[in-house]
Formats: C-alpha cells, sequence, structure tokens
C-alpha cells in the first residue's frame, strides 16, 4: 500500500479512535465546575475568585454544548451566545464594583473585607 | 410554533416602555442636568422614573392575560399578570424611598438603574423558557448589584455590593448548570415541553443534581437559609432605596419564575408531601429549606442591634414562610402566595423608607437610635408601626392573612401528625419568637424617650411622605379586605 492512501486511512481510523462520547464532554464539565467551585470557595484574592466563578460558567457552557450535539437541536448552542453575552456584562459589572471597593479601602483580599457586622 | 414578532413587540408592551424610559431619565440629565444642583437633578429624574413606572403599569393592564405567546416562551397569565404590577408598584415605592434618601452622585444613573432592574423583574414574571428565565433574571441581578454598591462615598456600600455580586454570581453559576442538565435530559427548554417529557420518565440521578443545583440558586436568590450570609451584609451596605428593591419587589419576581419553574415546569418530580419519610423529589428539598430559614431566621434576628441587619433575618424567616407557599401553591393556585410577597414587599420597603428618611436627619444604623421617634416624627412613628406589625403578623394587617393561609394550606396536605404538620406547627412557634424583636423595635420608637432633652422635629420630604402613607393604606386596605387581591386569581 502506498503511504498516500494509508496517511489518510490512518487518519480516519485515528479520528475513529480518539472520538468522545458524549459521557467524557460531561466529566470534563462536571470536573470544571467543581474545580471552579472550590476556587470560589478557598481562594482569598477578589480577582481570583472572580475568575474561577467565570470557569463555573464556562462548565455549564460546555455541557451545553454537548447536550445540544447529543440531542441534535440547535437550542443549547444559542443558549451559549446569551451565556457569552451575559458573562461580559457580568464582567463589567463585577471589576466595576472591585475597582470602586479598591479605591475606598485599597485592598480586595476578601478577608480584610470586614467592615459590615453586627 | 407561532412566533410573531408583532405580537411580542404587543405584549411586551410594558418591558419596552421601562427600557425606553431608563434611556430617557439618563438622557434628560445629561441634556438638562448639567450645570444644576444635585437635588434638583435627583427631583426631575425621579418624576421621569415614577411617569415611566405608571405608563408601564398602564401598559401591562391594557395589555391583559394574554396566555402563551412566542412559542410558548412567554406566559401571561394572572400570576405574571399580577407580579409585572406588583413589581410596578414596589418600584415606584423605591422611588418614593429615593425621594427620602440620602442625595448621591449621579441621580439619573441610579433611577435609570431601578428601571433597568424592574425591566428585569416583570420580564421574569413572564418568563416560560428556560433561556428567557437566565437572561431576565441576569438584566436584574447585575441591576441590582450595581444598585447595592452605588453609594461611592461610603466604604460599607462596597463591600456590599461586591458580596452581593460574588454570592450572586455564584447562584447564577449553579442555576446555569442546572439548566444545562435539564436540558441534556428533555432536549427542551420551553417549560410547557420539558414539562410533558419529564412526565414520562421518573427520578434518577441526572435529574436530582439538576435539581440540586436548581435548589442551590434558588435558595440564594430568595436568601434562603443556609445560603442567607450575603443579605445581612447587602442590607446594611446598601443605600436604602436599593435595599428596600432587594428586600421587595426582588423577592416577589424571584419566588414567582422559580415558582413557575418547580410546578409547571418540574410538576413531575415534585415527589409526594404527604408520604411521611420519602417524599422523592423537590418537595423535600424545599421543606429543608424553609424549615432551616424560618429557624436560623428567627433566632438571629433576636441577637440584633442593627436595625438593617434585623431586617434582613426577618427577611430570612419570611423567605421560610415563602417556601411553605411554594409547597402549598399546587393546592390553592398562586393566589396566596402572590398575596403575601406582595404585601411582604409593601410592609419592607415601606420600612426601608422610614430608614431612609431618619439616615438623612443623623442617622439610623441601631436600633436604639430610633428612640423618641414618637416625639419627633408622628407620622414616621406610626407609618413604622404598622409596617413592623404586619411584618410580625398581628391581625387585621395584610401579614396576619398571608400567614394563616399558608399554615391552614399546610396543614391540609398532610394532619398535624405529619412532617409538614411538624413544620407547620414550628413555624407558628417560631412567629411568636419573632414577635419579641419586632415590638423591641416598635418600643424604642414609640415608648423610650429622644436622648437630648430636646427632640429636633424630623423634616419628611412630601413625596416620601405620601409613599409611606400609601404603603400604609394598601398593608391595612389589603389585610381588611384580601379579597380585593386573590379575586385576580
Amino acid at each position: 500500500m502506498s503511504p498516500f492512501v494509508s496517511l489518510p486511512l490512518a487518519l480516519v481510523c485515528a479520528a475513529d479512535f480518539l472520538r468522545v462520547d458524549l459521557n467524557s464532554y460531561l466529566y470534563l464539565s462536571a470536573l470544571l465546575f467543581a474545580i471552579g467551585f472550590f476556587g470560589v470557595l478557598l481562594r482569598k484574592n477578589t480577582l481570583v475568585i472572580y475568575m474561577c466563578l467565570e470557569l463555573m460558567l464556562v462548565a455549564a457552557t460546555v455541557a451545553l454544548v454537548a447536550f445540544s450535539r447529543y440531542n441534535g437541536t440547535m437550542d443549547g448552542n444559542v443558549f451559549v451566545f446569551f451565556i457569552l453575552t451575559v458573562a461580559a456584562a457580568e464582567v463589567a459589572v463585577g471589576l466595576a464594583i472591585i475597582v470602586a471597593l479598591f479605591r475606598r479601602r485599597q485592598t480586595i483580599q476578601v478577608e480584610e473585607l470586614n467592615a459590615l457586622k453586627n | 410554533m407561532n412566533t410573531s414578532y408583532a405580537q411580542l413587540a404587543h405584549a411586551l408592551q410594558p418591558e419596552i416602555i421601562l427600557a425606553d424610559g431608563a434611556v430617557l431619565v439618563i438622557a434628560f440629565d445629561l441634556i438638562f442636568g448639567r450645570h444644576r444642583p444635585l437635588a434638583t437633578r435627583l427631583a426631575a429624574s425621579l418624576a421621569l422614573g415614577a411617569l415611566t413606572l405608571v405608563a408601564a403599569f398602564i401598559a401591562s393592564v391594557f395589555v391583559g392575560p394574554i396566555g402563551g405567546f412566542y412559542g410558548e416562551s412567554f406566559v401571561l397569565d394572572s400570576f405574571a399578570l399580577a407580579t409585572r404590577g406588583g413589581v410596578i408598584v414596589l418600584a415606584l415605592l423605591t422611588l418614593g424611598v429615593a425621594a427620602g434618601a440620602k442625595v448621591m452622585r449621579n441621580p439619573a444613573e441610579y433611577v435609570a438603574l431601578i428601571l433597568f432592574a424592574t425591566t428585569g423583574f416583570t420580564l421574569m414574571a413572564a418568563a416560560n423558557h428556560l433561556l428567557i428565565a437566565f437572561a431576565s433574571l441576569e438584566l436584574a441581578s447585575l441591576s441590582l448589584y450595581l444598585l447595592a454598591g452605588f453609594d461611592k462615598d461610603r466604604r460599607e456600600s462596597a463591600e456590599a455590593g461586591l458580596k452581593y455580586f460574588l454570592l450572586g454570581a455564584l447562584a447564577t453559576a449553579f442555576l446555569l448548570f442546572g439548566f444545562s442538565l435539564i436540558y441534556g435530559m428533555t432536549g427542551e427548554l420551553a417549560l410547557p415541553r420539558i414539562a410533558a417529557v419529564l412526565a414520562q420518565c421518573g427520578m434518577s440521578p441526572l435529574p436530582a443534581l439538576a435539581l440540586v443545583m436548581v435548589m442551590v440558586a434558588f435558595g440564594f436568590k430568595a436568601a434562603a437559609a443556609p445560603f442567607h450570609l450575603w443579605a445581612p451584609d447587602a442590607y446594611e451596605g446598601a443605600p436604602t432605596p436599593s435595599a428596600a428593591l432587594i428586600a421587595s419587589a426582588s423577592k416577589l419576581a424571584g419566588f414567582t419564575l422559580f415558582t413557575r419553574l418547580l410546578w409547571p415546569g418540574l410538576g413531575a418530580l415534585a415527589g409526594d408531601s404527604s408520604h411521611a419519610l420519602n417524599p422523592g423529589g423537590w418537595i423535600t428539598i424545599v421543606v429543608l429549606l424553609a424549615g432551616a430559614s424560618l429557624l436560623i431566621g428567627n433566632l438571629a434576628a433576636l441577637a440584633q442591634t442593627n436595625l438593617r441587619r434585623l431586617l434582613a433575618y426577618s427577611a430570612i424567616a419570611h423567605a421560610g414562610v415563602m417556601m411553605l407557599g411554594v409547597v402549598t401553591a399546587s393546592l390553592a393556585g398562586p393566589g396566596p402566595l402572590f398575596y403575601y410577597l406582595f404585601t411582604y414587599g409593601i410592609a419592607t420597603a415601606g420600612a426601608f423608607g422610614v430608614i431612609a428618611v431618619l439616615e438623612r436627619n443623623g442617622g439610623c444604623q441601631k436600633i436604639t437610635d430610633l428612640a423618641g421617634l414618637s416625639r419627633r416624627s408622628p407620622l414616621l412613628a406610626g407609618t413604622l408601626a404598622i409596617f413592623i406589625l404586619s411584618l410580625a403578623g398581628i391581625p387585621p394587617l395584610a401579614g396576619f392573612f398571608g400567614k394563616f393561609t399558608f399554615f391552614a394550606l399546610m396543614l391540609r396536605i398532610g394532619g398535624i401528625a405529619s412532617p409538614t404538620g411538624a413544620l407547620t406547627l414550628l413555624a407558628i412557634a417560631l412567629s411568636a419568637v419573632s414577635l419579641y424583636y419586632y415590638l423591641v423595635v416598635l418600643k424604642q420608637a414609640l415608648v423610650e424617650p429622644f436622648a437630648s432633652e430636646k427632640p429636633t422635629r424630623i423634616h419628611v420630604p412630601a413625596a416620601t411622605a405620601l409613599t409611606l402613607l400609601a404603603a400604609t393604606a394598601l398593608i391595612i386596605g389589603l389585610g381588611l379586605c384580601p379579597s380585593l387581591l386573590l379575586t385576580f386569581f
């Protein structure tokens, strides 16, 4: 067999071998969600917490796209566009609040945010 | 599928008016308000905002209950219509509170954000599709985060905004993940079609996970224990009108959205509440949230010395009662739930209105700051007494009737001996506990003398006085004739 024939064939076989099923995407999505959630719980820097929140949104995005492909409808893909838009708006709002806080307090560490108490 | 844009534009007239009004308020301020004093700009913005809200209310009455539209993505039944009107009325009360509160920089943006949040609330009331639910919830939430952190002169405000934002965004992430799992199970996003698919397949691990995710988000947004930690900080640090809006209209819209999501949408997964030990379904989670909120809210409120934090813990306790209303919504329809949410919103917004006026006249953080209020301003003391007594559930005020209906319905589900009956007895016992901290507030306001010899009179702005009187009239009127609202359903 000449190499010109076997190369595409090998690629096809490799693609078949690499074909990822729905469960793998869901595991990835759950993993991303867990990393994000524990980041939110454990990190002390507001900006890093904020990045972890975005990671949780991305986890939902991955699951939606995978489900959309699996279900054969476009709804999930359309949903993702809305999530991306809302996440951008959330960045604007979140960073604005963080900047306002930094101007008043010169810190963004959560353990120093203790002005509000009984 | 019927997706007519003309019908969409017709049915969403109130939202179009609200969004246009918000832009108009900013534009008017930019063009005419540049070199005028802050108080004038605030008055103009508030007047324009109030006009917009009244126009939106008239438009919403004019549209009427037209049922599902735009391919069942929205629904305008009596519940949606009532919530739409209710949040607009509560937003009007918030503007009245803002008229009496401390004047902040950028008043036009503040009013515009209130209008944008109201747009989100009215859309939440009509959402019948996961995508619409998500987008409208975010429109409302993002506006509320900004409103909470709006006062740039006070360091507490930014901190309250950040805490509210971080926990709210966390709740959103949970909600989205739950939505994506629901979409994965059913392949649908519209609630009626999700319900049709779910009716055929029962409970399994994946729907259970999706339910837990959605319920966590519900707990955060409703400030139900154990997801309540943001509420006391947000209520304490946020500017007073923002706190009033977060406590009143956002609760009404949030509970409407989640009741629609849970009963018509995920009703197949509700489980059987009268079944003693294993109801199986989201009713279990709602009942647990209700019990935890009632306990934590009422007991922690006893220890508060800060008036706003006390109102926050009272809000957590009330969220527990509202959760009981969600459980009973299958029995009696959404009417009693709406009645409770609306009257609770009026009473809380009114109480924050009193706090706002006091704050402009020298600060009101501690409960003891209320001392001598009846001498300083009989109007404020009298309306505060009505609001607090309604929150405590004293007949004949509106708060009593709402609580009474829920408790009676809960007992009808499984009798006294069942878990729901035990929860009801707990709720009744804790209502008695709550009377203590509400009366502590009233004792300060009505009985205690003012600290110094000569109490200074408090001047109440006309718009705020009118708002407080209107709220009092609503509380008394709806308490005496609940059927005024309930016949609507």
